[in-house]
């Protein structure tokens, strides 16, 4: 556990309201998981977040587990909270609480 | 490689289970798990709670799908 790299993911969830960590882009998705996570904020009409390439940053990929407790991929966080994997994204979804958390983000 | 019964035994192990069932094929798992540890949490702890009872082994699971219920839901489940 590096908390060089935690000190990074407070810092990127922090700043940004935002953020989905995932493998592959959520135009090129490298896991059906973190596609699907994708798919879920596009289907909520999320323009403005950040996507995080764990593919691309072995730092990231390593260390993000002991950051919030969660040992897989994808994560969204809003706000700088952990909201869960995309089995959570997709449940939040289809009982339209997903987009609600997402509306209070840009009424601010 | 880690088997759907792998899986179920270990958390069987690591949490108070009334009924586990699992399926996959040896990456990526699909997990029916129904506990009172579930009991007033949300959705977010209760995995949390699974992913710490599978604890280092959850390195050698890819992926792990998972509908968490307490008793009372799995019970009133349609």
């Amino acid at each position: 556990m590096d908390q060089k790299v935690l000190d990074r993911i407070r810092q990127t969830v922090t700043t940004h309201d935002i953020v989905l960590y995932m493998k592959g882009t959520p135009q090129f998705p490298q896991c059906r998981f973190s596609g699907l996570a994708a798919q879920v904020l596009k289907d909520c009409g999320v323009k403005d977040y950040l996507a995080v390439n764990v593919m691309a940053d072995r730092e990231i990929h390593d260390n993000l587990k002991y950051y919030a407790d969660w040992p897989t991929f994808p994560q969204l966080y809003i706000k700088g909270e952990l909201i869960g994997g995309s089995d959570i994204m997709k449940d939040l979804f289809d009982k339209g609480e997903l987009q609600k958390l997402l509306a209070n983000v840009s009424a601010q | 490689m880690m088997t759907p019964e792998n899986v179920k035994a270990y958390i069987q192990q690591g949490l108070d289970c009334e009924h586990v069932q699992v399926e996959g094929d040896g990456r990526h798992f699909e997990a029916v798990i129904v506990s009172k540890a579930f009991v007033g949490k949300g959705a977010l702890q209760q995995h949390q709670i699974v992913y710490r009872a599978l604890a280092d082994r959850m390195d050698a699971i890819h992926a792990l799908s998972m509908k968490t219920f307490t008793p009372e839901q799995w019970a009133n489940r349609p």
